[in-house]
């Protein structure tokens, strides 16, 4: 047994597969935007190699505004962490205690996860269509005229788009956490519970440490999701107005194929991929302190 | 937690764990509880409610005094349109034959390698998880244009394959970490036996671990199928003639072209939505409780 | 007809089309003779281009824009359509994508070098990115073969380092596109033919309650179609046309002015507020329902408002003078700027150039008889059955003196980009002229 499990040619071929993948799909660009970063480069013509000017102009000009894309993107995260998760959490504390009905109430609201994001994205355009969208609608016949507006504007985009990507997955992360709910022993709680704890003590002090790990992949998930998010606003606003919805990913789509400028595409890359490991990080720290 | 938990605690004592805490429960606030349950319902009902009817309207209606009731006239051309003229049906096919094999092919490879990084003895396979890992938190949308000149290279672009490569490249790393969590959980005692009844390597993989990684299997597909199902540049770049293209291109697609004219638009988000709803509809049930099972494995 | 004929040879001698490309010196003062001779309703001549021999059957792919709804999709099909049934040995397949995704992936096929064989470009600076990095094929062989159809004057932006590359077809000017019935109930019975009038008919519109102007914020192009106009007639054609060029720097008191003109206009409510979320084809719905008075686009839009049955309706003209000291009518912005190439990489590369002229030239002719824009190639078939919206436009073209090619085309992507972020900033109000001025000054290399 122990000679068939360290056959050095089994192993090689069985992880072989998933090595070649990840290598060349998702290694290699890493690399090779990495490689491109330090260069003034359209795609197509000349590379002139230009150094950290990329990374310069990205962080000071204020023109390109990655730092307020990213400020966008932060907030998401911030948001789907203190709004999403907590809304997720609490719908599955209460789905999870048994009640009846809780399958019906969980079918529907995973629902909006098996929708595509560019049905949702074009979906909610209609809803928020200023004339005949069925949010200024319904408002006009409340006879809430004054809350009526034009919700991708400058002011409003921004909170605008959020809400469809927020509410897409709570779905998600509410079945997650159920699952984690529904897996914790019964005893425990019958045990707290005859000794007399109320149902918010048993979920603090049972069920939460029990579905920590949960709780780390679904904040790892909602985060580096928020950082990485782009179909939604893609869809809705494209970043815009005036750059009101822009986003890393969003802005980089736009350096790289409608301002040509590849390099600094890559640039961009670079980063929200080094952000994206470093919030995995910093989540697992924290979810791994908390543990200590 | 272990996994025979898991089944136990759901098999066994969901039921009584019910029962238990109904019995304890205050009537007063279980109406609250409803209420909210209600809610939250409605928020989620109401925009797929409304897309319904209104890929039924025509702008008059939708735009008149009729906005968010069931519409007047059926208008089933605005589905004969979506269809003609944006395909979508098409898309449709092409979008689940591409979800499908990817699948296939990020259950298989997760498999192999969680099989080589769990059962295997060799240096180095913690590192190797770890490299993994890192698949987790890189943005599809970062590599769009190297992998672009890699597909082409290959000859790949305009193919099924265009996307699915890619597609079951980024899902990997979620293979192997759900993979990995239920795979720890089978006793060696398993591979011992039948390393004695004469299996070879291969037999044990096929025969013994992969029946047994059903649970794993929902949790990656949805996750997987999710990818591949919303994934808008990739499709839109990689794949340039209509008999290739798919769903979320079709829609984009249409929708530009039907920007003020919302019927077929409508028509064309709910052919893009409802066959997957009926779906989960039916296979509800069995979905959470094999994402129930398997969600705790992180 | 033959006015419409005569109108367009006298629009390829008056117009000077500025040349295209940063090392394109030589501008075309053209005198080509134009063919007088016209075959009445002639299908676009098919026979020319098959130097492939029939048995020896050549693939051919084509990417273009004209999806499903655009106006311009007849005149596709039926030119391919035609040019099909006159190659059997050549097997052409075309797709057509959504014009902002279409920008992706072309540039995504150029970076690749996987570019089909024929595809559709604007001219200019975003043919000129390709051409620089060698990557499409030059067409001065064929062109040869076709100038006397196709008059130089056109060429000019697809020419750099005196070498065509593209084959245009049609040509669309900006047009302010009037609703007579509006203007009449606010006492108008024509459109307003200078500035001061205009302003005074908008000051009429809005006592009545009706919205003078519809203006898409969601796609910045649509803006510059008014700005641009209103920086013409301010500052004057030639002098716009360096700036675009690059030639002089967008320090320009005229400039910051003409900015100045189009923000009154927007704060005393010349413009549809709920514009700015829209989208351009749901700002050009509103104005066929009737909710502008003026809509300001390109003139490719007189197809629509045709087949909208508006052609009675409504009328088009040019945005008046603002400064008659420095611009005069007869200045305009536009240009030929469609244009198909063909891909360096090309394996049939000249079976392809000769196929493209074919194609250009089929749906020039059938655009043009659908009233998508003016053609680029001479006309050899019946023009008597166009819509009266595009022979307006035919007039305005036949009697201008000088045009100025859209902004976002005529510079250079990452510099148009910056152009258009602050021309949204411009029309959102968010910075004024002087600002805008300063603001390119500093960002634009």
């Amino acid at each position: 047994m122990r000679k068939l499990y360290s056959n050095k040619l089994t192993i090689i071929l069985f992880i072989l597969p998933a090595l070649i993948l990840f290598l060349v799909i998702l290694v290699a660009p890493i690399f090779l935007s990495g490689y491109y970063s330090f260069f003034d480069w359209n795609g197509f013509g000349k590379k002139i190699f230009i150094g950290l000017e990329n990374y310069k102009e990205l962080l000071t000009s204020n023109s390109i505004g990655f730092i307020k894309a990213l400020g966008n993107s932060l907030l998401l995260a911030l948001l789907s962490v203190v709004v999403q998760l907590p809304l997720a959490l609490g719908l599955a504390l209460l789905l999870g205690k048994g009640r009846k009905g809780e399958r019906g109430f969980l079918s529907i609201y995973f629902m909006p996860v098996l929708i595509s994001t560019v049905v949702i994205g074009q979906l909610w355009l209609k809803i928020y269509n200023p004339s005949y969208g069925i949010l200024n609608v319904v408002l006009r016949s409340l006879g809430l005229d004054s809350l009526a507006r034009i919700w991708l504007d400058r002011k409003t985009a921004l909170g605008a788009t959020f809400v469809p990507i927020l509410w897409q997955y709570v779905g998600y992360h509410m079945l997650l956490m159920y699952a984690g709910i529904k897996s914790v022993p019964i005893e425990y709680r019958e045990a707290a519970m005859i000794d007399g704890a109320r149902e918010g003590q048993v979920n603090r002090y049972i069920i939460l440490p029990y579905i920590k790990p949960i709780l780390k992949i679904s904040t790892i998930f909602a985060v580096t999701g928020s950082l990485k998010s782009f179909d939604l606003i893609y869809v809705l606003t494209n970043g815009g107005p005036l750059h009101a919805t822009e986003v890393p990913s969003t802005l980089m789509i736009n350096m790289l194929f409608l301002r040509n400028r590849y390099g600094m595409g890559s640039t961009i890359a670079l980063l929200l991929i080094i952000m994206c490991f470093a919030f995995a990080l910093i989540i697992g720290r924290i979810f791994k302190d908390k543990e200590d | 937690m272990k996994l025979s938990d898991i089944f136990q605690n759901r098999n066994k004592k969901s039921r009584p764990q019910g029962e238990s805490s109904l019995k304890i429960g205050i009537k007063g606030k279980e109406v609250w509880v409803y209420i909210i349950f209600g809610i939250w319902a409605l928020i989620n009902l109401f925009p797929v409610y409304w897309m319904f009817t209104f890929s039924l309207k025509s702008n008059k209606e939708i735009f008149g005094e009729n906005v968010a009731g069931l519409p007047k006239e059926w208008l089933w051309s605005n589905y004969v349109k979506a269809m003609n003229v944006g395909n979508i049906e098409k898309y449709f096919v092409n979008s689940v034959i591409v979800a499908i094999v990817t699948i296939v092919i990020v259950m298989l490879i997760s498999l192999m390698a969680t099989f080589a990084l769990t059962r295997f003895i060799w240096k180095g396979r913690k590192q190797m998880n770890k490299f993994f890992m890192l698949g987790l938190t890189i943005p599809i949308h970062a590599s769009i244009v190297p992998i672009y000149v890699t597909l082409s290279k290959l000859h790949l672009l305009n193919t099924y394959f265009a996307l699915i490569i890619p597609y079951a490249a980024f899902s990997l790393a979620m293979g192997i970490l759900v993979c990995t969590g239920f795979m720890q959980e089978l006793p060696m005692d398993l591979d011992e036996a039948a390393c004695i009844d004469g299996c070879g390597t291969w037999g044990i993989f096929f025969r013994i671990i992969v029946p047994l990684m059903k649970p794993a299997v929902a949790t990656v597909s949805i996750y997987t199928f999710l990818q591949c199902w919303n994934e808008l540049m990739f499709a839109n770049i990689f794949v340039s003639d209509s008999a290739h293209k798919t769903l979320p291109v079709g829609v984009q697609a249409l929708s530009g072209q039907y920007m003020t004219d919302w019927g077929p638009v409508g028509a064309a988000l709910v052919l893009a939505t409802f066959p997957t709803l009926i779906f989960y509809a039916f296979f509800s049930k069995k979905i959470q409780e094999s994402f129930i099972s398997g969600a705790i494995k992180g | 007809m033959k006015k419409v004929t005569a109108l367009l040879m006298t629009m390829v001698m008056l117009v000077s089309l500025v040349g295209c490309g940063k090392s394109d010196a030589s501008k075309t003062s053209t005198t080509t003779e134009t063919p007088t001779t016209s075959e009445a309703t002639k299908a676009p001549d098919a026979t020319e281009a098959s130097t492939a021999t029939a048995s020896d059957p050549i693939d051919l792919t084509m990417w273009c824009i004209a999806t499903e709804s655009d106006s311009n999709r007849h005149a596709y099909e039926a030119s391919i359509a035609d040019f099909q049934a006159a190659h059997p040995e050549i097997n052409l397949t075309w797709e057509a994508t959504q014009n902002q995704e279409y920008k992706t992936k072309i540039k995504a096929a150029v970076a690749a070098n996987e570019m089909p064989d024929i595809f559709f470009t604007w001219g200019c600076a975003f043919l000129g990115d390709f051409v620089d990095a060698g990557r499409v094929y030059s067409v001065d062989d064929v062109y040869a073969k076709h100038a006397s159809e196709l008059p130089e004057v056109m060429m000019g932006n697809v020419k750099y380092d005196g070498k065509y590359y593209g084959v245009p077809m049609t040509m669309n000017i900006v047009g302010m596109f009037s609703n007579m019935e509006l203007l009449k109930e606010a006492g108008y019975d024509h459109v307003p033919a200078t500035y001061d009038e205009l302003i005074a008919c908008c000051d009429a519109l809005v006592a009545k309650g009706i919205i003078p102007f519809g203006c898409s914020g969601k796609e910045t192009w649509a803006v510059t179609e008014y700005l641009e106009s209103i920086i013409e007639k301010t500052a004057g054609a030639s002098a716009l046309n360096e700036i675009f060029a690059g030639n002089a720097t967008w320090a320009n008191d005229d400039v910051a002015k003409a900015v100045g003109i189009f923000q009154e206009m927007i704060e005393k409510n010349y413009f549809d507020p709920e514009g700015i979320a829209l989208s351009n084809d749901e700002v050009k719905a509103n104005f066929i329902a009737g909710k502008y008075a003026f809509y300001m686009n390109g003139t490719w839009n007189a197809a629509d408002f045709d087949k909208a049955g508006l052609s009675d309706k409504i009328q088009v003209a040019e945005f008046p003078v603002i400064d008659s000291s420095k611009s005069k009518l007869g200045e305009l912005i536009g240009g030929p700027s469609d244009t198909l190439a063909v891909a360096a990489s090309s394996k049939n590369a000249e079976v392809a150039a000769e196929s493209a002229f074919e194609i250009a030239k089929g749906i020039c002719h059938y655009g043009y008889l659908d009233g998508n824009g003016l053609p680029a190639w001479t006309p050899d078939y019946d023009t008597s059955g166009i819509n009266s919206l595009t022979k307006s436009v035919a007039d305005i073209v036949a009697n201008s003196s000088q045009m100025v090619l859209y902004g976002d085309t005529a510079m250079s992507a990452d510099t148009a980009n910056i152009y258009l972020d602050y021309v949204s900033q411009v029309y959102a109000s968010v910075i004024d002229g002087k600002a805008f001025v300063e603001g390119l000054v500093n960002d634009i290399k």
